[in-house]
């Protein structure tokens, strides 16, 4: 379990990675999954673009009541951001179901989005709260939708060249709740199935799953049924319905009805 | 002072807790060559060729099969009484055949771990990929074997009001100790010794093992078995690899370090369980159970280990549970598949006896509609010494009262609604422990302390802490005039080792008769010195006082009940257990803290056997759980309470009236947590591990 050799850039600010990045190259953030991956060799990039010494990508701040994460923010600082606690409760509630405190404590915000792990709690709470992504380039910068940013497994629309910079979380729908419920074999491991739901009654609902396919799936029949007033037993039986294995479609259905539950209470 | 049955607190936690140890890694000889081995990526295959890469800075020697032919054997296997146990012990690496995924083929040696697993990634290994047998029962390849019939089996059968037959089947389990293994090696040419430090349970088999492989005599070996952070049955046996390191530093004269990492462990050290049984029991109208008959089929992997086999016998014999059965058959075959051989992991053969006994015990109830506890209380051996159809002597014990306090303890409940359903089961064991023969020395040091060393080491159990406790109470001292000493085998006296739990009925015993024979030899000095001379007074006068004992003595049996409470969600079939009573009968107890960490410990295992452990392989014969990301442990968040209780029942075979309490809690869980998760699903029975949509598709069938 040691990695194969690499070499190793640590730049310190964002103008002086970007011109590092590319096919061969692997940007090291909290390293609470790319470590390991090294490790196990499944991982064996050239070179190494260490993001850690880039402070410009540390803040948590509010402008203009929309959020802007900066992506070495580590976990630990938005699970105790007091203002992400009150504006938006469903990233706390998300955050603390993220592996344990060790792994949150290094772990970043843009490493659990850009390693885009299917049973990754973050990703899943950002679509439902319809964040947008900022990938940085030589070219310049673009937004990417969270709803067109994943597209498989440890897959995103993240060109090589492209650096996540910035998560962005748009104000708060008055009046809105939220809920989290996942499912884990043991506390603190990988997620196996979970929900995340968004609930203004009559207004707005959001409800994406966890463990439902390769990435965040937005569950769009179950929003449009509580849209239009359907209970939340009703509502998460739609939400899975596209899940073929049986026992994982019930896992899914009981997790996005506790969400909805937790969203409306 | 009265210090046996003190709840004295482990007094060899500060210096760990404060990291002032010394586990095999934390020795880090000057110039020493790390090893990385090249496994097999193949469950089964013939290998045509090894090709080692071309020469490279810092990497000092590819070593394969051929470079050592001749200088090793394979490891030893060990027999038991009226086994047939094939001679297939495991090659230090492989030679024309690999037979599991991760078998060492060839090592490498080199500056540095990380240089040395580049260069083993180079190693080109010619493998002709073979279909692989991944079941026992599928499998046409017995490695061992063992049959005994008791009394009028057939008879019984033929009389019988009621026959009841159940299947059971245990995963394949992985031990996990915090501490993976190790080992380094030095050789000394001038002197001819090699000096092995190694991560393990006792040095006396690594140095049996060591002398046996290597063909040397253990006069020219010296084990050091530093710190170990926990074994669980996965160190007791000598690994081919701690030979291979002795090998190389043999052959290269230079010192060699293996520190084995999390993923080696995973896929290379030996498992645990991995047996499944057919079992029938001939009960008469009254539910007297006559006659029980047991075939079990054992998944050994591709080797055997030195005591892969052991397990499938302790299970065989224990098959008559707790009760007075006068007629058995049973059989055990151990299959060889292509998997990493299993061997002795906590328990080592006891939850699998507890577990297939239990469970038809459990069906029997439900089968005759009688109450689980009342078939259990009128089958109750309840007179000691009892001699087993099957061969053992339980020596002593009281498994009705144990029984009554699980109820007691455990209140069980039984319900259902929309959202759960709840019920609660028992599982009963008896265990062997001890047995063979334990050794100590102890000696009167010139200021007027007690020095004890000890044949029976420990990793993790807390020797240091119980043994002082005998010592101290024996020799009339206080605890902190007593030092033990451990796990080097220029020091200690020659012994047999720590698992079995046998170590305060077996080490103890031997501590106890190695300082009252010195006490003897210091109250003669004492006398003839008169007037009240301090035992400084007494080391000055006859100075290297030392006396030492051999404490040898048939098995112990403990004994217990286990009662758990489950609940099972509807919508999810997520399995809760919401209380464990764990009633242990270990004769004395020395210490109550330390026996109740042990149960603790073993109930925790116990429950991840349950909830999420299994060892599994794909259709190609790869394991699909060698990370963490694959194999999952319990965390406290899991831990239901803990009801812990003793009954005290000494053992008339060793001056403590010890027996073992190490391996308990591992042994009652699994049958009281299945009998609980069948009470609760109406009688509808699934294996472990206990996983959601196993439980969640049982349900629906119970509900159908």
């Amino acid at each position: 379990m040691k990695p194969p050799p690499f070499e190793y850039e640590a730049p310190s600010s964002v103008e002086e990675a970007l011109p590092l990045l590319g096919l061969d190259s692997t940007v090291l953030a909290g390293g609470q999954s790319l470590v390991p991956l090294l490790n196990l060799r499944l991982a064996q990039p050239e070179l190494i673009v260490d993001i850690n010494g880039i402070a410009e990508l540390d803040y948590i701040r509010a402008e203009d009541g929309t959020l802007r994460i900066g992506a070495m923010t580590r976990q630990v600082t938005l699970e105790r951001s007091e203002l992400v606690k009150e504006r938006w409760p469903l990233l706390s509630k998300a955050i603390g179901l993220v592996g344990h405190a060790q792994i949150r404590s290094r772990g970043t915000v843009g490493g659990s989005v850009a390693h885009a792990d299917p049973a990754a709690e973050l990703p899943v709470a950002l679509t439902a709260l319809g964040a947008r992504f900022h990938l940085r380039s030589p070219g310049g910068t673009r937004p990417v939708d969270a709803a067109d940013f994943f597209l498989g497994p440890l897959y995103t629309v993240r060109e090589p060249d492209e650096l996540l910079v910035e998560v962005e979380v748009p104000e708060p729908i008055d009046g809105a709740g939220s809920g989290f419920a996942e499912h884990a074999r043991t506390h603190g491991d990988f997620a196996t199935a979970g929900a995340a739901a968004i609930m203004a009654p009559g207004v707005h609902a959001a409800v994406v799953l966890l463990g439902a396919g390769p990435m965040p799936v937005r569950a769009e029949a179950a929003e449009r049924a509580l849209t239009g007033g359907a209970e939340p037993r009703e509502a998460a039986a739609l939400s899975a319905q596209d899940v073929e294995d049986e026992h994982r479609r019930a896992l899914c259905t009981e997790l996005a009805r506790r969400a909805i539950e937790e969203a409306m209470a | 002072m009265k210090l046996v049955g003190r709840p004295v607190r482990r007094r060899e936690d500060e210096r760990i807790l404060r990291g002032r140890t010394r586990y095999l890694d934390d020795i880090d000889p000057p110039g020493a060559a790390h090893v990385a081995f090249a496994r097999s990526p193949f469950a089964h295959a013939r290998i045509g060729g090894v090709e080692v890469p071309a020469p490279s800075a810092g990497v000092l020697a590819v070593i394969t099969a051929a470079d050592i032919d001749g200088r090793v054997t394979d490891l030893p296997v060990q027999g038991f009484e009226g086994g047939e146990v094939s001679a297939e012990g495991h090659p230090v690496l492989a030679r024309d055949e690999v037979r599991y995924a991760g078998q060492p083929v060839a090592a490498v040696l080199a500056e540095s771990r990380a240089l040395a697993e580049d260069a083993a990634e180079l190693v080109e290994i010619d493998y002709e990929p073979l279909d692989p047998v991944l079941e026992a029962r599928a499998s046409e390849v017995t490695m061992s074997r063992w049959h005994r019939v008791s009394g009028d089996v057939d008879g019984a059968f033929a009389a019988a009001a009621h026959v009841v037959r159940a299947s059971h089947q245990l995963p394949r389990l992985a031990p996990v100790p915090m501490e993976p293994r190790g080992a380094i090696a030095s050789y000394d040419e001038a002197g001819d010794m090699l000096t092995v430090w190694v991560s393990a349970q006792d040095s006396h088999r690594q140095l049996a093992g060591l002398a046996k492989v290597l063909d040397r005599p253990e006069e020219s070996i010296h084990v050091i078995v530093p710190d170990v952070g926990g074994a669980f049955g996965s160190k007791g046996a000598p690994a081919p690899e701690t030979m291979l390191v002795a090998a190389a530093a043999m052959a290269t004269g230079r010192t060699v370090k293996w520190t084995e990492d999390r993923e080696e462990n995973f896929v290379a050290s030996y498992q645990g369980r991995g047996m499944e049984a057919d079992v029938e029991l001939a009960l008469d109208e009254d539910a007297t159970i006559l006659a029980i008959r047991a075939r079990i089929w054992a998944d050994l992997g591709g080797y055997l280990m030195p005591t892969t086999a052991i397990p499938t016998h302790t299970t065989a014999m224990l098959m008559c549970g707790v009760y007075d059965v006068q007629a058995a058959d049973v059989e055990v075959v151990g299959r060889r598949t292509n998997k990493v051989p299993t061997g002795p992991y906590r328990g080592a053969g006891r939850p699998e006896a507890a577990y297939f006994v239990e469970c038809t015990v459990d069906v029997a109830a439900r089968e005759l509609g009688i109450d689980p506890l009342e078939l259990r209380r009128r089958n109750l051996i309840r007179e000691f010494p009892y001699r087993t159809a099957l061969g053992w002597t339980y020596d002593s014990g009281d498994y009705a009262r144990c029984l009554d306090r699980a109820v007691e303890l455990v209140k069980p409940e039984r319900h259902s609604d929309e959202e759960r359903v709840v019920g609660t089961g028992f599982g009963m064991y008896v265990e062997r422990a001890g047995g063979q023969f334990e050794t100590a020395e102890a000696e009167l040091l010139p200021n007027g302390k007690l020095l004890v060393r000890s044949g029976s080491s420990p990793h993790g159990q807390g020797h240091d802490t119980t043994f002082a406790q005998v010592a101290a109470e024996r020799f009339r001292v206080g605890l902190e005039d007593v030092e033990l000493r451990f796990g080097d085998s220029k020091e200690v006296p020659r012994g047999v080792g720590t698992f079995a739990s046998r170590s305060v009925a077996m080490g103890g015993s031997a501590v106890l008769q190695a300082v009252d024979a010195l006490k003897e030899q210091c109250d003669a000095v004492s006398a003839r010195l008169g007037g009240n001379p301090s035992l400084r007074d007494i080391a000055k006068a006859e100075p290297r006082l030392k006396a030492s004992a051999r404490f040898e003595s048939d098995l112990v049996f403990s004994s217990g009940a286990y009662g758990a409470v489950v609940e099972i969600e509807r919508a999810t079939g997520r399995l809760r257990v919401l209380r464990i009573a764990a009633i242990d009968d270990a004769g004395t107890i020395v210490n109550p803290l330390l026996a109740e960490g042990q149960v603790i410990g073993g109930v925790a295992q116990g429950l991840g056997e349950c909830l999420v452990e299994e060892a599994a392989y794909d259709e190609q014969g790869n394991p699909t759980f060698a990370s963490f990301v694959g194999y999952s442990l319990l965390t406290a968040a899991e831990m239901p309470p803990v009801l812990a209780a003793f009954v005290e029942s000494p053992s008339p075979l060793n001056p403590l009236g010890a027996k073992g309490i190490g391996e308990g809690g591992s042994i009652g869980t699994p049958a009281s947590v299945a009998n609980a998760v069948a009470d609760a699903l109406g009688g509808v029975r699934v294996d472990p591990p206990f996983t959601e949509d196993k439980l969640w598709r049982a349900l629906r069938q119970e509900t159908a």
